[in-house]
Formats: C-alpha cells, sequence, structure tokens
C-alpha cells in the first residue's frame, strides 16, 4: 500500500508531524490525507510507534485524527497481535486513544475490514481481539447502533463459523483453534445489548420489531445452527467446566432475556398457522436447523430447561421435536444423524410405552422420520450409528398402541424395500401376537381378522419363484420362524390367530412358490460350483490365485474375489438354502400333524 | 441437581379436593383458594393465560410461571398439556386460584419429565386464570375468523385444499338463520356453494366428526356485498356452526409403493385436467402437485415404469407451470419450467412457457432466449416468433428507458462531483460509509 519514499524516517516524521501541527481542517488536501495515511502506517510498521503515539495524542492534531485515524487500524492490529513485539505498549496507547477520538462509524468500518481479513491462522486471535473495542465503538454510536451491530455480529460469526470444531474433550481444553475463546467472547460482547433490551421490557419501551432485539435474535438462532450444531456437547460429568457448553447456556438465557419464550420457538412449526414457503423474515428469525439445535439443547443436554414449562404432555412434545427429528435424519452427516437419534431416543422415553395413537401415523413428519431411520439403518456407513438408529427405530415402535403398531408395520412392510428392515419388522409382529395371545391381552389387531391382511402380507413371496432368495434373505427366514410359531402356538381347534384357515393361501403364495425357488437356487448354485471346482483345477497348475471376479460396492471396488472366495460364498449360500428347506420341513411336518405335536 | 437431591423444607402438601376426573379415579383433586369472578368456563381449543406454581408432594418446586415472569398460555383439551391440567383449568373461571393434585397418570407416568419430575411422581399445582378466548383461526391472526370447539374431532390430520368434505352447516346473521344445509364438496371449490371464504379457512382447521361454532368478521364472510340470495347485508359479520362428518384423507406417499404411486397419479392428472378445463386453476394445481411429491424422489422404478413416472412428473411440471401463467405467479411457473427441463431439456412447452413467465417477470432478454431456441428446435411454431418480437419490442423500449435513467444519473454524479470537490474531501468516507450500511441488509435478502 504505501508507496516506497526515498527519504529518511526522520524527514518523514516531520513532515508527518509539520502537516498536522500547522494545517487547519478545513484546509486539509487530500495530499495531507495520502501522507497521514501512509506515513502514519509505514512509521508503525517500522517501529517508529512512540512517534505515531505523539503525533496522535497531540491536541493540536485533533481534527486530522478524528477524521484519518481510522486508517491506522490495519498495522495497528497486525502489532497487537504479535503480542512480543516491543512496540507493543505504544500501538496499544495509539489504539486506545484512537477508540475515543475517531468517528465510530469509520471506527466500525476498519475494525470490521480486520476481522474481516484476519489472517486464516490468526482468526480467533483477531476475533478475541477486537471484539471488547468493536463494543466500546457500537456502544458510542448510542441509539443508531442496531444495523451495525448486526453488521459486526454477522462478520464475526461468519469468522467463526470458519474455525474447527473440538471433538473430544481434551480438545476443548486445549482449544487450539479458539472457537472456546471466540465464544466466551462473543457471551462477553453482546452482554451490554441484551442488558439494554431487558430495560427496554421492564420500561414497556419495546416492540417485536425492536430493531436491537431483532438483531440479538438473529444472532442466537445463528448461533445455534453454527457452531452449536456442529459441537458436540460434554456433560457435566465428563467435563466440569465447558466454554461450549456456557456459551449454549447463554444463547438460550439471551433468547429468553429478550423475550423469546422457548415454548413458543420450540412449537413454532407446529403452531404456525400458515406455511410461507420462500417467506424470507420467517427463514431468518427462526431457521429451523436453528431451532433443531434449540431442541437438542433442551431436550438432549436439558440446558436451560428452567426457563422451559414443565406442565407440556409428552406427545405435543414429540409432535414439535418431530419436525426436528426429521430434518436431522435427513442429513447425512454423522453429527446431524447423531444428535437425530439423540433427540428421537430422549423425546420418546418421556412418552409411556403402548400410548401413541394410530392419528399421529397422519402427520408427515411422523411419515418421513421412518423412512429417514430406515436409510439410517441401511446406508450409514458408521456402525455405531446404524446400531442405534436399530434400537431408536424399535424404541419408537414400543411406544405406538396396538392399533398404531399394527398400521405402522403394514406401512414399513409395503414401503421399506429393504429385507433385513422387513424382517426386523416381521420379528416385531411375531412379538405382538405372541403378546396378543397371553390372557389379558387380546386385541383386535393381532388376532383375528385384522391380522390376516397383516398374514397375507408377510408370508408371500415378492416376486413368487423367481424371487432372489439370498438378497431376500432375512424376511424369508423371519417369515418361515413366525409361521412355524404359529403353527405351533396356536393350536387348530382353538385358531385364535386364523392361521389355520389360510393355509391354503399361504400354500400358494408362499410356501410352494419358496420350494420352486428353492429348487432352482439350489441347481443353479451346485452347477455353478461345480464350474467353479472344475476352473480351479484346471488353473491350479498354472496359477491358483489368479482373480476372477471383480466387485464393487457404491464407487469403491473391492479386492478381487479369488477362486477359494468363490467357491466359500457359494458353498454358504448352499447352507443358506438347507436352512431354509429344514424350517420349511419343519413346518409342513406340524401343519400336517395339525399342530398336534 | 435433580429434584430428588433437593433437600425439602419438611413442608407436605395435603391430599385433599374435589374428585373432577370423568373417570372418578381420585386421578386429579381439586381445591378452590380464591373463587373467580367470570361466568363462563373455557371451552376446548380456547387459549388460556395461566400463571402457575408446580410442586412434588414433598414441597420441592419444579416449576413456575410467576418466577420465568410471563404467563403460561395453552389451546386447552388439545392434548397440548399433561391430562390434568387439561381435565382441571377446564373447570376454572376467570381470577379463580386453585390447588389442582395430580396423580402420575395424569401427569407424566412412570416416564416423569427428567431432569426435574422423578417417575410416578404426584404433582401439585397452584394455578391462577387469567383469561381465555376463542382460538383465531386466521392465518394473520387478525381476529377475522374465531372458533369455539363444541364438540372435538378426532385424530390429527385436517382437510387442506382438494379434500373431499362432508359437512353441516347451519349460517346465523343477527339470531336469524340464513342457511342450514348438508353438503358434499372439495375445499377451494366452497365458492359455487354460496360458501364465504372464512367457512373454507375453518374447515381446514377442523378435525373429523368435530361440531364448531365460528364467528366470521365481514373480510372473510360476505363482505362490502352482501349476499342478497341469503338476504345478508354489507359489511355482516356471521356465525356458522359447522360439523365436519366425514372428509376424505388423501393417501400419504410412504403408505403406497411405486405401482400404486403411478396409478394415483394417472387418476390425478385426469381430476386436474378437469379442473383446468373449467378454470379452477387453484384446484388443478392442488392435484398436480400431488403427482410431484409422490413420484419426484421414487428412485425404485426401473423400465417401463420409470419411463411412465418421467412422463407423469413431466407433464406435472408443464401443467402446474400453466396453471400458475393463468394465476399469475410466474415465478412459480418458472420453477415448475427448470423443473421439466431438468426432465427434457428440450421440451418445446416448457421453454415457451419460461418464456412466457420470463416475459411477465419483465425479463425481456431472458425470455426472448427462450423463445429464439423454441424457434431453434422447433422451426414451425408461430407463437414463438411473434414472441421473440414482442421481447424486442419492450427490450428496446427498455433500453431507451435506462438511457434516459443512466443520462440523468451521469449527470447527477458529475454535479455532486464537481459540488464534492468544492466542499473538499472530508465527505467522502461518509458516503463509502452510507453505501455500506444501505448495502447490508440487500446482502441478507440476497
Amino acid at each position: 500500500m504505501c508507496k516506497p519514499e526515498k527519504k529518511t524516517e526522520t524527514q518523514k516524521h516531520c513532515r508527518l508531524t509539520r502537516r498536522c501541527e500547522h494545517v487547519q481542517e478545513e484546509n486539509f488536501s487530500p495530499d495531507d490525507f495520502d501522507l497521514f495515511r501512509t506515513a502514519g502506517m509505514s512509521c508503525i510498521q517500522q517501529g517508529h510507534s512512540a512517534h505515531v503515539l505523539s503525533v496522535v495524542i497531540d491536541e493540536r492534531n485533533k481534527s486530522i485524527v478524528h477524521c484519518m485515524g481510522w486508517n491506522l487500524l490495519g498495522p495497528l492490529v497486525k502489532v497487537l497481535l504479535k503480542k512480543e513485539e516491543k512496540n507493543f505498549h505504544h500501538c496499544h496507547a495509539i489504539f486506545c486513544h484512537l477508540l475515543e477520538v475517531c468517528s465510530p462509524k469509520e471506527l466500525l468500518v476498519g475494525l470490521l475490514e480486520q476481522v474481516e481479513e484476519a489472517d486464516p491462522d490468526a482468526v480467533a486471535e483477531t476475533i478475541t481481539l477486537l471484539l471488547t473495542p468493536l463494543q466500546t465503538v457500537l456502544l458510542r454510536l448510542g441509539k443508531r447502533k442496531s444495523s451495525t451491530l448486526g453488521m459486526a455480529l454477522s462478520t464475526v460469526l461468519n469468522q467463526v463459523s470458519k474455525l474447527p470444531v473440538p471433538q473430544s474433550r481434551e480438545q476443548e481444553e486445549d482449544d487450539v483453534f479458539g472457537l472456546c475463546r471466540c465464544c466466551t467472547a462473543l457471551s462477553h460482547f453482546i452482554r451490554p445489548f441484551v442488558e439494554e433490551i431487558k430495560e427496554n421490557i421492564q420500561e414497556r419501551r419495546f416492540s417485536r420489531d425492536d430493531e436491537l432485539r431483532v438483531e440479538i435474535m438473529k444472532f442466537c438462532m445463528r448461533s445455534l445452527s453454527e457452531p452449536l450444531l456442529d459441537v458436540q456437547l460434554k456433560d457435566p460429568d465428563t467435563l466440569e467446566t465447558s466454554p461450549l457448553r456456557d456459551f449454549a447456556t447463554d444463547i438460550l438465557v439471551t433468547l429468553c432475556s429478550i423475550g423469546e419464550s422457548l415454548l413458543d420457538l420450540l412449537s413454532h412449526n407446529l403452531m404456525r398457522k400458515r406455511d410461507i414457503p420462500g417467506f424470507l423474515e420467517e427463514e431468518v428469525r427462526y431457521p429451523k436447523e436453528s431451532l433443531a439445535s434449540l431442541a437438542h439443547l433442551l431436550f438432549v443436554h436439558h440446558i436451560a430447561m428452567d426457563m422451559f414449562p414443565s406442565v407440556l404432555s409428552p406427545v405435543f412434545v414429540l409432535q414439535c421435536n418431530m419436525d426436528y427429528v426429521d430434518l436431522l435424519l435427513s442429513r447425512t452427516e454423522e453429527s446431524r444423524l447423531q444428535k437425530g437419534l439423540e433427540l428421537y431416543e430422549k423425546t420418546l422415553v418421556r412418552v409411556e410405552d403402548c400410548s401413541l395413537p394410530c392419528d399421529l401415523l397422519d402427520l408427515k413428519a411422523f411419515l418421513n422420520v421412518p423412512q429417514n431411520m430406515v436409510k439410517v439403518m441401511t446406508l450409514c456407513p458408521v456402525q455405531s450409528v446404524r446400531t442405534k438408529g436399530l434400537s431408536v427405530f424399535q424404541l419408537s415402535i414400543d411406544k405406538f398402541n396396538t392399533e398404531a403398531k399394527y398400521k405402522f408395520f403394514r406401512c414399513m412392510l409395503k414401503t421399506s424395500e429393504h429385507a433385513g428392515v422387513e424382517g426386523f419388522i416381521i420379528k416385531n409382529i411375531k412379538n405382538q401376537i405372541d403378546l396378543a395371545l397371553k390372557p389379558g391381552h387380546e386385541n383386535d389387531w393381532f388376532l383375528g381378522k385384522h391380522l390376516l391382511p397383516l398374514l397375507r402380507q408377510v408370508l408371500s413371496l415378492p416376486q413368487g419363484a423367481e424371487t432372489d432368495l439370498l438378497h431376500n434373505l432375512d424376511r424369508i427366514m423371519e417369515s418361515l420362524n413366525l409361521l412355524r410359531y404359529l403353527l405351533i402356538r396356536d393350536k387348530e381347534r382353538h385358531n385364535e390367530t386364523g392361521i389355520w384357515s389360510e393355509l391354503c393361501t399361504v400354500e400358494e403364495n408362499f410356501l410352494k412358490p419358496l420350494r420352486t425357488g428353492l429348487n432352482m437356487s439350489r441347481a443353479h448354485y451346485e452347477a455353478e460350483l461345480k464350474s467353479t471346482k472344475e476352473k480351479k483345477r484346471k488353473n491350479s497348475a498354472a496359477e491358483s490365485k489368479v482373480p476372477t471376479c471383480t466387485v464393487t460396492v457404491g464407487n469403491d471396488t473391492l479386492p478381487n474375489m479369488t477362486p477359494e472366495m468363490q467357491l466359500q460364498v457359494l458353498q454358504s449360500a448352499l447352507y443358506m438354502f438347507d436352512l431354509m428347506e429344514s424350517v420349511l420341513a419343519r413346518i409342513e411336518e406340524i401343519a400336517e400333524a395339525k399342530g398336534e405335536t | 441437581m435433580t429434584a430428588e437431591e433437593v433437600s425439602n423444607d419438611g413442608q407436605n402438601i395435603p391430599v385433599e379436593g374435589e374428585d373432577i376426573t370423568p373417570k372418578k379415579d381420585g386421578g386429579v383433586l381439586k381445591v378452590v383458594k380464591k373463587e373467580g369472578t367470570g361466568t363462563e368456563l373455557p371451552m376446548t381449543g380456547d387459549k388460556v393465560f395461566v400463571h402457575y406454581v408446580g410442586t412434588l408432594l414433598d414441597g420441592t418446586q419444579f416449576d413456575s410461571s410467576r418466577d420465568r415472569g410471563e404467563k403460561f398460555s395453552f389451546e386447552i383439551g388439545k392434548g397440548q398439556v399433561i391430562k390434568a391440567w387439561d381435565i382441571g383449568v377446564a373447570t376454572m373461571r376467570i381470577g379463580e386460584i386453585c390447588q389442582l393434585f395430580c396423580k402420575p397418570e395424569y401427569a407424566y407416568g412412570s416416564a416423569g419429565s427428567p431432569p426435574k419430575i422423578p417417575p410416578n411422581s404426584t404433582l401439585v399445582f397452584q394455578v391462577e386464570l387469567f383469561d381465555f378466548h376463542g382460538e383465531d383461526i386466521t392465518e394473520d391472526e387478525d381476529g377475522g375468523i374465531i372458533r369455539r370447539i363444541i364438540t372435538k374431532g378426532e385424530g390429527y390430520s385436517k382437510p387442506n385444499e382438494g379434500s373431499s368434505v362432508e359437512v353441516h352447516l347451519e349460517g346465523t346473521h343477527e339470531g336469524r338463520v340464513f342457511d342450514d344445509r348438508d353438503l358434499k364438496f372439495e375445499v377451494g371449490d366452497a365458492e359455487s356453494f354460496d360458501l364465504p371464504l372464512g367457512v373454507e379457512k375453518a374447515l381446514q382447521a377442523m378435525e373429523q366428526g368435530e361440531l364448531s361454532l365460528f364467528t366470521i368478521k365481514p373480510k372473510y364472510g360476505f363482505g362490502n356485498a352482501g349476499k342478497p340470495k341469503f338476504n345478508i347485508p354489507p359489511g355482516a359479520t356471521l356465525q356458522y356452526k359447522i360439523t365436519l362428518t366425514k372428509f376424505e384423507k388423501a393417501k400419504e406417499s410412504w403408505e403406497m409403493n411405486s405401482s400404486e404411486k403411478l396409478e394415483q397419479s394417472a387418476i390425478v392428472k385426469e381430476k386436474g385436467t378437469q379442473y383446468f378445463k373449467v378454470g379452477k386453476y387453484k384446484q388443478a394445481v392442488v392435484q398436480y402437485k400431488r403427482i410431484v411429491s409422490w413420484l419426484e424422489h421414487e428412485a425404485s422404478l426401473e423400465g417401463e415404469d420409470e419411463e411412465k413416472a418421467k412422463a407423469l412428473r413431466l407433464a406435472a411440471h408443464l401443467n402446474l407451470a400453466m396453471c400458475y401463467l393463468k394465476l399469475q405467479e410466474p415465478s412459480s411457473a418458472l420453477e415448475n419450467c427448470d423443473k421439466a427441463l431438468e426432465l427434457d431439456a428440450n421440451n418445446e412447452k416448457a421453454l415457451f412457457r419460461r418464456g412466457e413467465a420470463l416475459f411477465v417477470m419483465k425479463e425481456f432478454d431472458q425470455a426472448r432466449g427462450d423463445f429464439q431456441r423454441v424457434i431453434q428446435l422447433y422451426p414451425t411454431n408461430k407463437a414463438a416468433k411473434s414472441q421473440v418480437l414482442q421481447c424486442q419490442k419492450h427490450l428496446k423500449e427498455q433500453h431507451e428507458k435506462d438511457k434516459r435513467l443512466y443520462a440523468n444519473m451521469f449527470q447527477k454524479f458529475a454535479e455532486r462531483d464537481a459540488k464534492k470537490e468544492a466542499e473538499q474531501t472530508k465527505k467522502g468516507s461518509e458516503s463509502a460509509m452510507e453505501i455500506e450500511e444501505n448495502g447490508a441488509p440487500e446482502q441478507t435478502a440476497a
């Protein structure tokens, strides 16, 4: 920026001093400004800050410093960030003086420019250094500060969002990248503004659209999604003092202080009378991600629970949270899925077993969440998330009442399109029938006329005899288990489940095609086995480990299969057919004996 | 700190009061501490405003709206609060203070409410009722349609636009019954049955089997025109007592498998076309949108079915674009044309309609681009040719206008610069600041 000048330092100082001292404000020429800026900057950069300080605090230079001083912020901040510099104290003094005397509007622009242009390696340092000055200057603006405050907060948050989020307890304690320090600094930064809003509320000089309030509100909502939605908070038992947990608490307390009720926020989507897609103000004030983060903080971490009413029905809370669970589970990032599952679990745990009514399944979120759960359980690459998904899925089934379970099972069988999930549902159906057959638990849904359509759905092969038996293994084995169970548990003379009157249909739609399918598959695999063995024998002399087939999963090519591996796969397929056949044989036996074995 | 750990001050609350549960199982006991002044009791669905303090049996306070400094409000009888409250607050009059003694079965049961309420807790509430009023069901909450529920309905789903409903309704004006009918129609089509907009809005807030009384302001009633047929003068506030006997719930996406979705889509498409032909574009939109929602994310289709689904989606987007053009909503039309072009990049209708949408949005340059593309691909399309001419005409006009505008602007700039030079540069930095400030909100809007 500064032009290379051939003059000596002393000359420059003299010029700076001379011009400043002797020229009255009205007579400044553009040259004077240029000179002040370049000379001042190069003096600071070259370590002559003591001299600059003397010029700046000189009463006679007041006017030029007032309007030009902010130009020196850049070089000053650079020095202040390198704490060990010998000029630190002088620069600090200049900096403090400028904050007092310069025009606040220009100072703000200057300071925000520094935040924006912060060295990527010194983002946190720059923010923690500049937040207090920014606060001082904003407070100097008095009543006109709202929009500028908004600008400042959004600039700072933009930078904060670039900082890596600590994952482990140790990382949060070490705070190498400074996210924790920034959050703490932000909490301090907004305090006086929040106090001002609180006073306004108390004195009833306040409207919901008060600009200052809206800016703080936007800040809180944004912080909830960035960084807080990315943060995995630690419990007090794991980490006693956690700056991030404090920040989260502070944000929720702030929302309450500025007159936003946490309940209204949480139920915002549910209670909203109209759906306004693309309505800007709505998205800025109530971004769904932020509300999801709020729900997670409240119900998983119990943060700010004191501010939240304890009279709500668990079903209502579930309805509110379902939208957020849906949102979180529709993502693919592990952290989001994890949070979605946690929120769903904690919300379900509050609900009594077997209490959720069937009508809930008419609500959109209650339809979307199970579909997303299926995706999580079957497609998420992280094993622990899949397992957790399965346990939460079971928990959700347990909470439905009998009729809702029935409807849910039917829907899942129709739509999940995944043999593993179908197998899981069929196992659940078996458990429900088992329960219904126990005295005192009889119900209309898992016995008799309602059960039959469900059984027809289960005891069938999706594509008849052509069904890929291995692909559908989980489903078929569970179906066979269920059928065997029914025939043993429910004797023909009782026929409470209706299975005995249904046997012909089952034979036609399930057992017969299954037998055909088994014969065909077995023949196919046996032939394959034989030819592979022969191939192997022929090749063994030459090159036995030559890969013969490639398998790709997704876009990754799995290691090539050697003939040995192929043989193993084929062999285990044949074992599976054996297994199916043995259960099938047992079923035929029981059916023949009319269940009286 | 959990509630259990809080040491109580030994103050135990005596079990007393009148059993107010319908089952008379002693689950909710009520003691009136101060008689209320109101005559009326809250009705189901009313919004009620209360202050309360909640304590456990050992005297530990777990929640207090008074400490939060804000009254708590909720819609009564809708399961938003614990059962004891829906039952208890419904027996209160304005100004009344009472104590509700709630057994776990009417509160949080065996699950409790972490972190403050342990499992199987009996709760004691001191409740004061301040106010209640009927529920305002208008979108703007302008008090234009107020509902008082007489009999609560069932379920959580409500009719939406396009649902077919069976209702009984009784309209009164100043005590005179002017309309008393059993009707079956589709929401969105009420006008053809001499029903005001308010009734349509009311229906969309109702559950199956619900009986409610709606007070409808003229804005949502027959307005300034009145309704001579029913002898309703201009500016009349109406009352409608409506029973929603039945409504057809649209099947949700996940209740259908792929082939059912295809089947339903074809049916719905036909329905939409029927509406379109008679000029009921809004209703047609509802139908076409259903196709999109069913098939948009349907990935499991293959071969012939996949083609079928694609064709249906394309048709739905093209028809939606047409409807939106008719409804003067060009940006929605544009969106649908884009979707259609994703499916078929050279679709004649999609390009033409996008051109039309852009034309309405005064984006003549882009509009011309689309029309020219149509001509290039389908040289026989005469309409596109004349549209290109129209665009060129408008572009020319716009150009002239801009020229005049900018000419003025440059003149103004020149004048201002001259002035500034005279005034010294000091103001320079301030005007830069103004631009920054004005620039900021625009950034958020983008």
